[in-house]
């Protein structure tokens, strides 16, 4: 069997080349190859890379020139010099580290593997797929779980608001029925509503000194807007507080958080202080039942994070490599007449 | 050896090991050690149940002994609370899933278990007379019943002061993120003790109609009945602060600890004054 891969990514390409690839549904994609006589191919399409795998039998495989041509004529001439084409073991062991999220901006990032799967199962509805790219997605699929499962290449939040989300999960447990004040209506303070939303919070409320940019906030993710006068009021009912103003000197005072935490009968408080200059008095944090983390906290928790991930890179690369060979067995048994089979849960082909 | 030590020590055996496997599973959340952990814990207690049976039996050996709990010895007393802490844990954080508690829980079962096998006596002797009545079997099971569950709030009490510090600490570890969240382990506490007071209440109740039923006047000169009577009263202030005023938290967590020394206190300290709350056939 022969296996192409043709990769342009964050890592080997300009934007210009990835975003031209980008613009071509996949579909499209698929048909103008099936059409240049490929019977087997497969497109993975995301934000940060565009990658073709090709296959068939030795003789009638397709060669990385014809795929480019294809894809130039869809794309426009500029990407043929940006792309990085593997054959063979290569291409399997890339796919498998790229369905790892090892290849990912965000390493162990886990969109990746559902960006593939989509990937396989577009293709396979197009009936691009045989046996051997059938088994070579599968494959690609089990080994990016077991890599992260296995290592920790996708253990602890990556970004900033995904940190602030689980460390709020660590105080209330679940997020229904939690609320959440929003101080401020910038972008960040849109981005952590968004984050809060997704993980269903219950109720959402906004607070902004100009009404009118704090309305519209709320209105987008239909949070209640509250009259800034209004919001040592709601911090005695929020449970979450993110505080973004542009405000030059803090907003949440001792006093204010005290007396809020007093009508609260100590239940927690959360408060996340994501402005500079800071929003919210550093000693508010020694109250009891009263958390701040300031952005740099979330970040020094982040870095570590990511950290730790790259330091399980190794023993996830190990996995990577060693089911590439195994698939690379498989794949050089079909020629021999005598196919190898996989153990899921065993080490090597048979 | 009697059958009966067998099964105690195999079931004191097997609490420890799952005691080592609840360990294994707060520093790995390793399936594997919590499937172990269920699974030991599980078969310790069925043993557990054999020996306790076997205890009965040799207790109900004597006639005028019959039908009334062994709970006067040390031994029974701690062997009966081992069991009822085991299996309330089993019952409680097996089912919702809080299996991670069991570093926090499971000590106190071994412990006690631990402390009648190696020291306790478990020699049966005929009850005195004064003892044979219908409240020796409610008297003393409600309190030691309150007093296991009081250990496994004590148990998850702990767990939520760690929490809280990972969380003040603003570096939290992994740890952090395999506990139960804060409040989850506030509000397990606080119903676990809510749902023991009233027993405590009950049990101590009992002992007042009991004494006053015998002698016509309520017994309260003896250490044991005033240190209980303060573990009641720790224990109100914290039911009173959690669930009249709403108070949650730090503080309330202390005030709750407090209460489990004070049972700790009732239970052994009350030992060292002697009195007729001791037990009987007490330490080997």
């Amino acid at each position: 069997m022969k296996l192409v891969a043709l990769s342009w990514s964050h890592r080997s390409s300009a934007s210009v080349a990835r975003e031209a690839l980008a613009a071509v549904p996949v579909e499209r994609v698929l048909a103008e190859l099936r059409a240049r006589g490929i019977k087997e191919a497969i497109a993975v399409s995301t934000c940060n890379r565009f990658e073709v795998y090709a296959a068939g039998r030795p003789g009638d495989a397709p060669s990385p020139e014809a795929l480019i041509d294809a894809l130039s004529e869809l794309a426009g001439a500029g990407i043929a010099g940006e792309v990085d084409a593997r054959e063979g073991l290569d291409a399997a062991r890339h796919l498998f580290a790229v369905a790892s999220g090892l290849d990912s901006l965000v390493v162990g990032e886990t969109e990746i593997l559902g960006q593939v799967k989509t990937a396989y199962e577009t293709a396979k509805s197009a009936g691009m797929t045989g046996k051997r790219l059938n088994v070579l997605f599968q494959r690609a699929l089990y080994v990016g779980k077991k890599t992260r499962t296995e290592t920790g290449i996708a253990a602890g939040s990556a970004s900033v608001p995904s940190v602030a989300v689980q460390l709020a999960e660590t105080i209330f447990g679940r997020l229904e029925g939690r609320s959440a004040l929003i101080l401020g209506a910038g972008a960040m303070a849109e981005l952590a509503a968004k984050h809060l939303a997704a993980r269903g919070i219950g109720k959402l409320s906004v607070a902004n000194r100009t009404w009118e940019r704090g309305y519209a906030l709320a209105a987008r993710f239909g949070a209640d807007a509250v009259r800034w006068e209004a919001f040592p009021e709601a911090l005695a009912l929020a449970d979450v507080v993110i505080a973004s103003t542009g405000a030059p000197s803090a907003v949440l005072t001792r006093a204010l958080v005290e007396e809020a935490s007093r009508r609260r009968g100590g239940r927690s408080l959360f408060l996340i202080d994501i402005a500079m200059p800071r929003d919210v008095e550093e000693s508010v944090h020694k109250l009891d039942g009263v958390f701040l983390y300031r952005l740099e906290d979330l970040e020094s928790i982040v870095a570590k994070n990511l950290a730790s991930r790259a330091e399980a890179m190794a023993a996830a690369r190990a996995i990577v490599e060693a089911k590439a060979d195994e698939f690379d067995a498989w794949a050089r048994s079909l020629s021999t007449g005598r196919e190898l089979s996989f153990r899921h849960s065993g080490r090597s082909a048979r | 050896m009697t059958a009966q030590s067998v099964l105690i020590w195999a079931a004191f055996s097997l609490y420890t090991a799952a005691t080592f496997a609840a360990f294994g599973y707060l520093f790995t959340k390793d399936p594997r050690a919590s499937r172990a952990m269920l699974t030991m814990l599980g078969l310790g207690l069925v043993l557990h149940l054999a020996g306790f049976a076997a205890h009965v039996a040799a207790f109900w050996a004597y006639p005028e002994n019959r039908f009334f709990l062994p709970l006067t010895s040390f031994f029974g007393a701690l062997s009966y609370m081992a069991l009822a802490l085991a299996s309330a844990f089993f019952v409680i954080e097996g089912r919702a899933r809080l299996g991670i508690l069991g570093a926090f829980v499971l000590p106190w079962a071994a412990g006690a278990l631990g402390l009648a096998v190696i020291f306790a006596s478990p020699e049966t002797a005929p009850l005195s007379e004064p003892l044979r009545s219908y409240w020796l079997n409610f008297h003393p099971m409600l309190l030691m019943t309150a007093y296991a569950a009081f250990a496994n709030a004590a148990g998850v009490a702990i767990a939520m002061l760690i929490q809280e510090r990972q969380i003040k600490s603003r570096k939290p570890t992994e740890l952090c993120y395999r506990l139960p969240s804060l409040d989850e382990l506030d509000a397990l506490n606080g119903r676990i003790i809510a749902w023991a007071y009233p027993l405590l209440l009950v049990g101590l109740a009992m002992g007042f109609v009991w004494s006053y039923d015998d002698w016509g006047r309520l017994w309260t000169n003896d250490t044991k009945i005033r240190l209980a009577l303060v573990t009641a009263a720790v224990y109100g202030v914290f039911i009173w602060r959690r669930y009249v005023v709403g108070r949650r938290g730090r503080r309330n967590v202390y005030v709750s600890l407090l209460g489990f020394a004070s049972v700790l206190l009732t239970f052994f300290g009350a030992e060292l004054f002697g009195g007729r709350h001791s037990f009987m056939g007490g330490l080997r």
